[in-house]
C-alpha cells in the first residue's frame, strides 16, 4: 500500500492542518507583530469553534454554555500558571490556599480543561435528556450562572475587576500546535462510532429514542469533550491576552464563536475552520475601517459597533439562504488526480 | 369533486405513499380503509396541505390544490378532523366552535350552523363554557366534528373518528356520519373499523403500504377481498 | 423587613416582571422560540424616549406612546425580515437568528447613537411619592401596578372576546390545527410579535424610569428577567407568565433580605439554577397547564 492510500482517511484533517501551517509560516515570514497577534488569536478561536462544532455538529443541539466553559478554563489555568506573587498582586483577596499553587504552562492548561470538563460532567447529565428547546434554554441558563459566579466570586476571580499579570505563554506556534491537535481530535471524534451514532440520532430523533439511554450517554460524552476543548482554549486565550474580566466570557464572545461556526458550516470540521478564517479576516477588515473612521473623526460620537452589525447581518443572511453554512455538509479534501475515481462523499441530510 | 392522481409522498427517508389515485364525487361517502401505517392519514394530510407530495397531482373541483397551504385549503371548503381530534384544550367549547367558523364571515350562516351543531350534538350545547381539555373522549370527538361543520365544508375528511371510543360511542359516531351523509355532506372517511364503515359508505378503497389495493362498493369489497384476513396480517388473499 | 414598603415594592416589581414575561411567552407559546432579541425591544423603547424628549416638544405621555409604538414596530419588523424566512427551517436556526438580531439591534444602537449612556428626562411624577399608611410610596411603583392591571385587562379582553385573540390562544395550543381551520399563520405570528413589542415598550417606560438613562446593553437584564419568570410560570401559558413574574419578584426580593451579604450577589445565579432545576424536573413550570415539553431520553 503506498503512502497516498495510507493517508486517505486522514485527507481532511491533513488538508486543514496544511492550511493552518501555511498561514502560520506566512505570518512568521512576514513578521509584523500585529499580524502575528491576529493570527495567534485566530488559531485560538479555531480551537474554540472546533470544540463547539464537536458538540453542536454531531448532536444538532445549540449549546450556549460553551464560552462559559472557556471562562472556567481560563480562570483555572491562570490560578496555576501565575506565580504566587503575581496572583496576590492582582487579587489581594485570593483564597489563601490558592496562592501557593504554581505549575508550568502545559499542566495549568490541562487542569483548566479538566476542571471545565468536570463541571460539565457533573452539571450536564440531567440536561441531556431534555428536548431541543429546553436543552438550549438550560445551556443559556448555565452560561448566565457561570458568568454571575465569575463576576461575584471575588476571592477566586477578582470579581468584575481585571485580572492582570498573566504570562504571555501563548505564542504563534503554541497556538498552532494546539490547533493542529484539536483538528485531529475533533475530526476523529466525528468519524468515531460515537460521532456516527450521535449524528444518526440527530437526524432521526424518534428512531434514536428507541436506543434510549445510549444516546443520552453519548451526548453527555460529547458535551464533556467539548467543554474540555473550550477550557483549554480559554487557558490559551488567557495566556495570550494576559488580562481579562468575566465579561470576556459572555454574550459577545458567544455571538462571535457562534457566528464563526454557523457561517462556516456547523456540520463539518472544515466548516469550523473555514468559518473562523473568514470571520476573522472580515472582522479585521471591518475593524480597520472602524478605526480609520474614528481617527478621521467623521462621527462626533465615534464609530463603534459597525463590525458586529455587519457580522450579525451576514449571519442572518446565511441562516436564511444557506443554513448549512459555507461548507454545507462537506469536508475539505485535497483534490484527487483526474484519472482516479472520486470517492463517494459522505453527504448527510440537511440538518 | 376531489381527485388524487398517482400521489407519492414521504416523511424524510420513509416513503409513505407510492402512487395513490382516488376520487370522490359530490355527496358521496367514501372510505379509506387499511391497517395502521397503510398511508391513510398521510393521504388526508396531502389533501389538507400539511404534507406536500413529491409526485402526482391533487385537484379539487377541477383546479389543482397541490402545494397549497393549509389555510388556503381550508378556505376552499375542505375540512379535516385529524386523528386524535386535536381540539384546542385551553379554549372552551364555544370558542372552539367559533374558530371553526373562521373562514365564514356571514353572521346568519354562523347562527344556522351553530343551530345544526346543537341539533346534532346536544351535549355540546350543555357544555359551552367548559374548556375543551376537560371533555371526555367522546365529547371531544363530537366537538371536533362539530367544529369542522361550522365552516360549512364542501368536503369533510374524518381521520379515525371512532378511535379510542367506547362501543356505545362508536355506534353514535357512525350513526352521525350516516346522518351527515344523508344531509348531503361529502365525506372522506379514514377508518380501521372496516365492518361499521362498509355498512354506511357508498364506496371504499383498501390501502396497504402506500398503495391502493382494491376499490369498490361495500358489496364488491366484501365479495372479492378477504377483509378479515387483511386485518389479521395475511395480505391480499382473495376469498375462497 | 417585610413591611408595607417591601410589599408594595415587591408588587410593583412583580407587575413589571409579569408584563415582561407575558411579552416573551406570547411568542414562545406559538413558535417555541425564545426571542433573544426581546430585551433589545426594551432598549428601543428607551432610546425612543431619549430621542423624543430631546428632539420633539411632545409631552411625556406622547413620548411614552411613541416608545411603545417604536418597540412594537421593531418587533414586527424583525419578524418580517429575520424570523419569517427561517421559520420553516428549524428551531435552532430561529434561535440563532434571534441571537443575531439581538446583537444587531444592540450594536445598531451603539453605531447610530452612541456607546455612552443617554439621559432620559423623566416626568415629574416619577420622582414624587405619596404617603400611604405611614410609609412613603413612590408614585412610580403605584403607576406600574396600575399599568399592569390595565394591560392585563385589555389583553384578556383581546384574547377572550376577539376572534384574533381566540386564534392566538388556539395557535399556542396547536398551531397546525389552527392553520387547518383557515387562520393565516402570518397574521397570528405577526400579532404575537406586535403584542410582544407592546409589552416591551410599556416595560421600557418604567425600566428607564428607574435609572433615567439608556445604554445599548440595557436590554440584557430585562431579557434574563423575562426568561426566568417564563420558565417558573411554565413556558406555554400566559397566566403562568404573569404568576411567574410575581413569583420571581417575590423570591428575589426575599433572597435580597434573607441572604447574608456574602451570598446576596449570587441571587441571579440562584435563580438560574432554579430555572435549570425546573426545566429538568418540571418543565411545565409551577402552573398546571394542558401541555408540556416532550422529553427525549
Amino acid at each position: 500500500m503506498n503512502l497516498a492510500a495510507r493517508l486517505k482517511p486522514f485527507n481532511t484533517p491533513l488538508t486543514l492542518v496544511a492550511v493552518v501551517l501555511v498561514i502560520a509560516l506566512l505570518t512568521q515570514l512576514v513578521g509584523i507583530s500585529l499580524l502575528t497577534r491576529i493570527v495567534t488569536v485566530m488559531f485560538v478561536s479555531i480551537i474554540l469553534v472546533l470544540g463547539l462544532q464537536l458538540y453542536m455538529g454531531n448532536s444538532g443541539i445549540l449549546n450556549f454554555a460553551h464560552i462559559g466553559f472557556m471562562g472556567i478554563g481560563a480562570y483555572t489555568a491562570v490560578l496555576f500558571s501565575m506565580t504566587p506573587e503575581a496572583k496576590v498582586l492582582t487579587n489581594s483577596d485570593l483564597y489563601l490556599f490558592l496562592v501557593p499553587l504554581h505549575l508550568p504552562f502545559l499542566p495549568s492548561l490541562l487542569i483548566g480543561g479538566l476542571v471545565a470538563a468536570l463541571f460539565a460532567a457533573l452539571i450536564s447529565y440531567p440536561l441531556m435528556r431534555l428536548s431541543d428547546a429546553a436543552a438550549v434554554i438550560t445551556s443559556f441558563a448555565l452560561l448566565v450562572i457561570i458568568h454571575v459566579v465569575l463576576l461575584h466570586w471575588d476571592r477566586v476571580s477578582n470579581g468584575p475587576r481585571t485580572l492582570f499579570g498573566v504570562d504571555n505563554y501563548t505564542t504563534l506556534w503554541v497556538s498552532v500546535v494546539f490547533a493542529v491537535i484539536t483538528i485531529f481530535v475533533v475530526y476523529f471524534f466525528k468519524e468515531s462510532r460515537i460521532g456516527l451514532r450521535l449524528r444518526a440520532s440527530r437526524d432521526d430523533r424518534y428512531a434514536a429514542a428507541s436506543i434510549g439511554i445510549n444516546m443520552v450517554v453519548m451526548r453527555w460524552l460529547a458535551f464533556i469533550v467539548s467543554a474540555f476543548i473550550a477550557g483549554v482554549g480559554g487557558g490559551l486565550w488567557a495566556h495570550f491576552i494576559t488580562s481579562f474580566t468575566p465579561y470576556s466570557f459572555y454574550l459577545n464572545e458567544t455571538f462571535v464563536v457562534l457566528a464563526m461556526l454557523v457561517i462556516g458550516g456547523p456540520y463539518s470540521v472544515s466548516g469550523a475552520v473555514v468559518g473562523t478564517l473568514l470571520v476573522t479576516a472580515t472582522r479585521e477588515v471591518l475593524r480597520g475601517i472602524e478605526n480609520q473612521v474614528n481617527i478621521m473623526q467623521i462621527f462626533p460620537e465615534g464609530f463603534f459597533g459597525f463590525t458586529e452589525v455587519v457580522l450579525a447581518v451576514v449571519l442572518i443572511l446565511i441562516l436564511i439562504y444557506r443554513p448549512t453554512g459555507i461548507m454545507g455538509n462537506r469536508e475539505l479534501r485535497w483534490p484527487r488526480r483526474r484519472n482516479q475515481a472520486a470517492p463517494a462523499e459522505t453527504t448527510e441530510p440537511e440538518g | 369533486m376531489l381527485e388524487l392522481n398517482d400521489v407519492h409522498a414521504r416523511y424524510g427517508a420513509i416513503i409513505a405513499l407510492r402512487g395513490v389515485s382516488i376520487y370522490i364525487s359530490k355527496g358521496e361517502l367514501v372510505a379509506l380503509l387499511g391497517v395502521n401505517g397503510a398511508g391513510k392519514s398521510t393521504t388526508l394530510g396531502c389533501i389538507a396541505g400539511v404534507l406536500r407530495p413529491w409526485q402526482g397531482g391533487i385537484t379539487f373541483e377541477g383546479a389543482s390544490i397541490l402545494g397549497k397551504s393549509p389555510e388556503q385549503i381550508a378556505r376552499l371548503g375542505i375540512s379535516l378532523v385529524p386523528e386524535g381530534r386535536d381540539i384546542f384544550p385551553s379554549l372552551n367549547v364555544e370558542e372552539n366552535l367559533r374558530l371553526g367558523a373562521f373562514t365564514r364571515s356571514e353572521k346568519s350562516e354562523y347562527r344556522r350552523n351553530l343551530g345544526e351543531v346543537y341539533d346534532l350534538f346536544p351535549v355540546l350545547k350543555e357544555r359551552l363554557q367548559q374548556p375543551g381539555g376537560t371533555l371526555s373522549g367522546g365529547e371531544q370527538q363530537q366537538l371536533a366534528i362539530a367544529r369542522a361543520l361550522m365552516s360549512s365544508p364542501r368536503l369533510l375528511m374524518l381521520d379515525e373518528p371512532s378511535l379510542g371510543l367506547a362501543p356505545a360511542l362508536v355506534d353514535q359516531i357512525f350513526e352521525l356520519i350516516a346522518r351527515l351523509h344523508q344531509r348531503g355532506v361529502t365525506i372522506l372517511l379514514v377508518e380501521q373499523n372496516v365492518d361499521r364503515s362498509l355498512e354506511i359508505v357508498d364506496r371504499a378503497y383498501l390501502m396497504n403500504t402506500g398503495l391502493i389495493e382494491s376499490h369498490g362498493s361495500a358489496q364488491q369489497l366484501r365479495a372479492h377481498t378477504d377483509i378479515e384476513g387483511i386485518y389479521m396480517g395475511m395480505q391480499g388473499q382473495t376469498k375462497k | 423587613m417585610i413591611n408595607l414598603e417591601f410589599i408594595i415594592n415587591t408588587l410593583s416589581l412583580g407587575s413589571l416582571y409579569a408584563m415582561l414575561a407575558l411579552g416573551l411567552v406570547i411568542v414562545y407559546g406559538i413558535l417555541r422560540l425564545v426571542n433573544f432579541a426581546y430585551g433589545e425591544l426594551v432598549m428601543v423603547g428607551g432610546y425612543t424616549m431619549y430621542l423624543a424628549t430631546f428632539y420633539t416638544p411632545l409631552p411625556w405621555l406622547g413620548v411614552a406612546v411613541l416608545a411603545v409604538l417604536a418597540a412594537m414596530l421593531t418587533s414586527l419588523f424583525t419578524e418580517l425580515v429575520a424570523f419569517r424566512p427561517v421559520r420553516e427551517k428549524s428551531l435552532t436556526a430561529m434561535l440563532i437568528t434571534s441571537f443575531a438580531v439581538s446583537t444587531l439591534l444592540q450594536n445598531g444602537a451603539l453605531l447610530i447613537i452612541s456607546p455612552r449612556a443617554r439621559a432620559v428626562t423623566l416626568p415629574q411624577i416619577f420622582q414624587t411619592s405619596v404617603m400611604i399608611a405611614g410609609t412613603s410610596v413612590p408614585w412610580r411603583n403605584i403607576l406600574i401596578i396600575l399599568t399592569c392591571i390595565l394591560t392585563l385587562t385589555v389583553l384578556t379582553l383581546l384574547l377572550r372576546r376577539t376572534v384574533l385573540g381566540i386564534a392566538l390562544r388556539a395557535a399556542a395550543d396547536n398551531f397546525t390545527m389552527t392553520r387547518m381551520l383557515g387562520v393565516p399563520a402570518n397574521t397570528v405570528i405577526s400579532t404575537a410579535f406586535a403584542i410582544s413589542g407592546i409589552m416591551a415598550g410599556i416595560v421600557s417606560i418604567f425600566w428607564i424610569g428607574r435609572s433615567a438613562s439608556v445604554t445599548p446593553t440595557i436590554g440584557a437584564a430585562p431579557l434574563l428577567v423575562a426568561f426566568v419568570a417564563t420558565v417558573i410560570g411554565g413556558m406555554r401559558s400566559l397566566t403562568g407568565a404573569v404568576v411567574g413574574g410575581f413569583v420571581y419578584a417575590i423570591i428575589i426580593s426575599l433572597l435580597g433580605v434573607i441572604l447574608p451579604p456574602g451570598l446576596v450577589e449570587f441571587r441571579e445565579a440562584f435563580m438560574f439554577a432554579i430555572v435549570i432545576i425546573i426545566l429538568v424536573f418540571r418543565p411545565e413550570g409551577l402552573i398546571r397547564s394542558k401541555s408540556s415539553e416532550e422529553r427525549v431520553g
